[in-house]
């Protein structure tokens, strides 16, 4: 009888709803995290179109120059062989301005908006 | 709005319907990540990254389970990775006599039948992870086993094993602590509630 009783109690007890709760605004938080995440992938991804397409018009260019003036082509590249040095920290600086330009900024605006 | 309309305005980028999307499940998910992980201070953080997997995952939900489920089993994984993480994840094969003893006593001789629900489900969140874990969906999200054993990767036998268990041990605890007097008691109560 009371092993009955005692199961029927367990049994009304196991429902009660537990003491974790979430902040009112819970949902319109996570929305923001999403839509913060989602932006910062279409930042890198925007980042990495224009590195392409600065790559892609610098080899068009290269080529249309191989055709034209081979000479300075070739001069080009002769002054980029003797300072590859210069020539890569720059190249390494403007891409770092780039990518802080349109994915490290923008990442850290939202997150300081978030908060 | 049914959950079929709310996940093809959410892939069409409707974020307000994916706000009300986290509104109808935000429960679910507390209760269960809730009891696997036992940090109020952790538990935004980690119904954040289910309702963020949720969003990165939905274009791949095919409607073989019902949505709830879906996002339970999201919430389920996400809270044992949790666990893993801290390494807290130890109880693969619980051991009864052990849990009984981390079961505590109860505070006062006042059975007032909000009391002795309160104390059982203070004594819910004692129980191993698996025990509370099938009752929380169980009990408290009514999932069926089928659904618990798709969440879990339990299988069927096991989640009934430790459904009866579980209320084996808390039943032998309310043995010790409530006498047929108090028992009562408490029915008198709730039957003039």
């Amino acid at each position: 009888m009371k092993n009955d009783r005692l199961i029927e109690i367990i049994e009304r007890s196991v429902g009660v709803e537990p003491n974790f709760v979430l902040p009112a605004d819970f949902a319109q938080r996570v929305t923001t995290a999403v839509v913060g995440h989602e932006q910062w992938k279409t930042d890198l991804q925007e980042y990495f179109y224009l590195a392409t397409i600065v790559i892609t018009l610098l080899a068009a260019a290269s080529g249309i120059y191989y055709l034209m003036d081979k000479e300075l082509l070739i001069r080009t590249m002769n002054f980029f062989a003797s300072n590859w040095a210069p020539v890569t920290f720059v190249i390494l600086t403007l891409n770092f301005i780039l990518f802080v330009d349109k994915v490290v900024l923008r990442l850290l605006f939202s997150r300081s908006k978030n908060n | 709005m049914n959950d079929t309309e709310l996940i093809s305005q959410i892939l069409n980028g409707n974020m307000n319907a994916f706000t009300f999307l986290v509104n109808r499940y935000q429960k679910l998910v507390v209760y269960i990540t809730g009891r696997l992980i036992q940090r109020q201070d952790e538990l935004e953080d980690v119904c954040q990254e289910v309702f963020i997997k949720v969003y990165q995952n939905l274009g791949k939900y095919r409607n073989e389970c019902k949505l709830s489920t879906w996002i339970a089993t999201i919430a389920y994984n996400t809270g044992i990775n949790y666990l893993r993480k801290f390494k807290k994840f130890d109880e693969v094969n619980p051991d009864d006599s052990v849990a009984l003893r981390n079961l505590s006593d109860f505070g006062s001789k006042n059975y007032e039948t909000a009391d002795l629900h309160r104390y059982i489900r203070d004594q819910i969140e004692l129980l191993p992870v698996h025990y509370r874990t099938v009752i929380t969906l169980f009990h408290l999200q009514e999932f069926s086993y089928q659904e618990i054993e798709q969440i879990t990767g339990m299988p069927e036998g096991t989640v009934k094993s430790y459904l009866f268990r579980a209320k084996a041990l808390l039943k032998e605890k309310l043995k010790d602590i409530v006498d047929e007097n108090s028992l009562k008691m408490v029915e008198e109560i709730s039957n003039e509630k």
